[in-house]
């Protein structure tokens, strides 16, 4: 009797060791890659999809914690794999402090765009600020800082239930990516369109502080920006900065509350714009194995006709009848450089 | 060895058993393990909301606890870490911007929006033929100077929408069309102009509901509150068969309270996850539409054909109007802002402290209110709470046992005179009986000598443990009635505390009665926050 059911407990064990151990090689046939990701890319991370090919064909998972492109380069590295910030200023950050990065590749890009409202937009169009070419909008980046730097009034546009000066939100230059690449864009555009060097950075600082000291409270978040002006309505924020891929990833995810707004937010391309480059920056081996595995083109397709992340593979990036999100041109052609680093850090320093 | 062998296979079948148990143990725990519970620090406001959040525990299976605080406690809160809660709620997101230097809240959506607007009683619009036209803070200010009505609002330091409505005000007076700067502060002629403005406002208080209520209970004017606060107000005022308040939107100075939920991450995925849920429900079409219903817009486009007839046109509530509010100012201009209101703009206070230092409250109780004398008159202490006098501020001491014993008066502002009328508490010895009604008479007789109570907001502050000898009730109660001034009565309890005739004190003057004994620097801010 004993042994039988010490024969029944061994029988048990072996079972539950033989289950474990299969859940253990399970989890363990793929590498878990740990690193620090801008807050813009966690829809695409999060996405089951995504994860799906990630694992079974390139038998890696993404661990990340959320961070700011230029805060992951300072933080402790300790454990991690790799870092996805949203520009190649965070790239020649890292490449500054810790020396050349071990592999870095860009995985995708998106650009600066303009948020606003159909009211506004016809408004600006009215002064020539605005064009439309192909159904496509888009800024004369010029006439904008012009805009606002001669104070004009929304009303003096024909707006007259907008209250105060002409302005484009953003959020703050200083902790969030978008804003900074904004200023970038902005300094460009003030230097006489040409991209600003180290150099000359202070002839256009005392405009470029007069269009930012006027936004007064900025969000440090992007998407807390772009929440806020889906939101809020014309009154509360009339146009706003932000990346391309906000509203197509908005209108992939939520296609119906996307179908309600269609006609009145609209997408506007500044010219020139900048590119929000998403580059990978690979730590150690394991983080090299992330680069290739983004760059599926299942994966890069996924990033974006649902995420709205452009590849630089020109076969992804193509915009069928079926796209959601009109007036989206396939292709970007006015893009500047961004001011090399040591520009940026004293555009930043003097917006603080 | 046989007895050896027994205890072998016991402990097999002992570690089988256990494994068994946690594989068991562990099933357990994901479908019928205790509910998740999310605490979220909330503003006030929301507890409008309270019979949605119950239909979502049910729905979600998620417990949910709100606390209530006002958004600079909110602020504070977040700023030392957030310690035992879940998720944050302010009436705007400006404050967990300001508050969350640990990077803690992620997942943070606007709930719902509403302006921050005037309203003012349908007759005194009618006379003054405000209805259906644009009105700015100038006008109103003209008419405030002309005396022509008066208007309750929350204090600027401790509540969004008293710091929303002064921010405002401080834009249009300065005629400011885009961010407010440090010298547009300096202008000669603000402080002038602000202070009239504010000389309009009778009672204050610390948060947006319970100025509300404060209103349902007495008889005011008008009062600056979210819109849909006034829609709830509005709705008790018409069932009681009195006249509901009419909307003004200030153009020039007006703001928009945008409600964002968010959650404080301390790293419990399953905390997370019930916060999910708790979020997509409330932000589901079906629940919008509810939430909708109680005075709130969820969508800018409009309102919803169902909750129409809750925007009542005839209120002066406009849903077609474009809400455009002023572009609040970068941190360290709004910081400044907040502490010249508390410094020099605001109506000066005519605070009477009644200290009861009678035998019961030896001990705890004295320590306890000594170490409340140190928050609120060590200006360095109120200070870190925008609680800090302002020049034209009187403080008067009244210590208190079965009769006065000391009386102080403070009329300026000197750091060093505070510091020496709290040492000479520090010196004060309790013992005898209590007779808060002879020290608070007393408080309020000193006010009708001497002060034009118009120039102040008035309160008395009784800090006791509440259990006082009656014979002097009738006499306050004459005496407050004959005097016919608007004097909270504010009560902080101490000690082996009872509330009793606390509450009737705070009833008849339309006040209200604090713990001072659980998180006492909060209990200050409130009654500050009320005058």
């Amino acid at each position: 009797m004993k042994s039988k059911l010490a024969g029944f407990c061994v029988l048990l064990l072996v079972i539950l060791a033989g289950s474990g151990y299969y859940i253990y090689q399970n989890r363990t046939t793929s590498i878990r890659l740990n690193g620090y990701l801008g807050g813009e890319k966690i829809g695409f991370f999060e996405d089951e999809e995504v994860q799906k090919i990630l694992k079974k064909e390139y038998q890696i998972e993404f661990d990340y914690s959320r961070a700011g492109s230029l805060d992951m380069v300072t933080a402790d590295l300790g454990g991690r794999d790799y870092l996805f910030p949203s520009s190649q200023t965070a790239l020649e950050y890292y490449n500054d402090i810790h020396g050349k990065a071990l592999s870095d590749e860009i995985i995708f890009n998106t650009p600066i765009v303009l948020y606003s409202h159909k009211t506004v937009v016809d408004a600006l169009i009215r002064q020539g600020a605005v064009s439309v070419v192909d159904d496509v909008y888009y800024a004369d980046m010029t006439k904008m800082t012009e805009l606002i730097l001669t104070d004009t009034q929304w009303s003096d546009l024909g707006l007259k239930e907008l209250y105060g000066f002409v302005s484009i939100d953003t959020t703050d230059p200083a902790r969030s990516n978008s804003g900074n690449m904004f200023a970038a864009l902005l300094a460009n555009v003030l230097n006489g369109g040409k991209t600003v060097t180290k150099a000359e950075v202070q002839k256009i600082m005392p405009k470029l502080r007069e269009i930012f000291s006027g936004l007064g409270y900025m969000e440090t978040s992007s998407s807390d920006l772009f929440n806020q002006f889906l939101r809020m309505g014309v009154g509360a924020k009339p146009i706003i900065a932000g990346y391309e891929n906000q509203l197509l990833e908005y209108a992939a995810q939520n296609p119906d509350e996307y179908a309600k707004i269609k006609d009145d937010i609209l997408i506007i391309y500044p010219t020139p714009t900048v590119w929000s480059t998403h580059v990978y920056i690979a730590l150690d081996e394991n983080g090299k194995i992330g680069i290739n595995a983004l760059l599926d083109e299942k994966v890069q397709r996924i990033a974006w006709e649902k995420h709205g992340f452009r590849s630089n593979n020109y076969d992804v990036t193509v915009i069928e009848d079926s796209f959601q999100v009109k007036g989206v041109p396939e292709e970007i052609t006015q893009v500047m450089n961004m001011p090399e680093y040591d520009a940026m850090k004293e555009i930043i320093e003097n917006l603080q | 060895m046989k007895k050896n062998n027994n205890l072998k296979y016991g402990r097999i079948f002992a570690a089988v058993l256990a494994a068994f148990g946690i594989v068991l143990g562990l099933a357990g725990c994901q479908s019928l393990g205790p509910k998740e519970t999310i605490h979220i620090l909330s503003g006030s406001e929301n507890k409008e909301l309270e019979e949605i959040l119950k239909e979502c525990e049910k729905k979600t299976g998620v417990d949910i606890e709100m606390t209530y605080k006002g958004s600079v406690d909110i602020m504070h809160i977040l700023k030392e870490g957030a310690d035992g809660y879940d998720a944050v709620w302010p009436a705007s997101g400006l404050w967990i911007s300001l508050g969350d230097t640990g990077h803690l809240v992620k997942h943070d959506e606007s709930v719902s929006t509403t302006p921050v607007v005037f309203g003012i009683k349908q007759s005194i619009v009618e006379e003054l033929g405000l209805a259906g036209k644009d009105v700015s803070v100038k006008d109103i200010l003209e008419m405030i100077r002309a005396g022509k009505f008066s208007f309750c609002m929350t204090s600027a330091t401790q509540s969004n929408s008293g710091a929303s409505a002064y921010i405002g005000f401080l834009y249009a007076l300065l005629d400011k069309k885009e961010a407010l700067t440090s010298e547009d502060l300096s202008d000669e002629n603000l402080k002038q102009n602000i202070s009239d403005l504010l000389s309009g406002v009778d009672r204050s208080s610390g948060s947006s509901d319970w100025l509300k209520d404060m209103f349902l209970a007495g008889n005011f004017d008008a009062m600056v509150n979210y819109e849909c606060l006034i829609i709830d107000a509005n709705e008790k005022l018409v069932e009681e068969g009195k006249e509901p308040l009419y909307v003004i939107y200030p153009y020039d100075g007006l703001s928009l309270a945008d409600s964002p939920l968010g959650y404080v991450d301390h790293g419990n995925d399953r905390k997370e996850e019930a916060f999910l849920k708790v979020q997509e429900y409330l932000l589901s079409d079906e629940v919008q539409k509810q939430i909708e219903a109680t005075g709130r817009r969820v969508d800018y486009n409009g309102v919803s054909d169902e909750n129409k007839a809750v925007f009542k046109k005839e209120w002066g509530i406009d849903v077609d109007r474009i809400l455009s509010p002023i572009t609040m100012p970068s941190e360290k201009v709004l910081l400044k802002a907040l502490n010249l209101y508390q410094t020099s703009f605001r109506k000066p206070s005519l605070n009477v402290y009644c200290l009861d230092f009678s035998g019961s409250m030896s001990g705890e109780g004295r320590d306890q209110l000594i170490e409340a004398m140190a928050q609120v008159i060590l200006q360095e202490n109120a200070e870190a709470n925008l609680l800090q006098a302002e020049e034209d501020d009187v403080n008067i001491v009244i210590t208190f046992d079965s009769d006065i014993k000391n009386i102080y008066v403070l009329e300026d502002t000197d750091a060093k005179e505070f510091e020496n009328l709290y040492h000479t508490l520090e010196q004060e010895e309790p013992g005898g009986g209590t007779n808060m009604y002879a020290a608070a008479a007393k408080g309020l007789q000193m006010i009708a000598d001497s002060y034009d109570v118009r120039n102040y907001t008035p309160a008395i502050i009784l800090m006791t443990d509440g259990v006082s000898m009656d014979g002097d009730k009738e006499y306050f109660t004459n005496l407050y009635g004959k005097f016919g001034m608007d004097v909270p009565v504010f009560s902080i309890m101490f000690g082996d505390a009872q509330s009793q005739q606390l509450d009737e004190l705070a009833q008849i003057t339309n006040a209200r009665v604090f713990d001072g004994r659980e998180d006492l620097v909060s209990a200050f801010r409130n009654v500050k926050g009320y005058n």
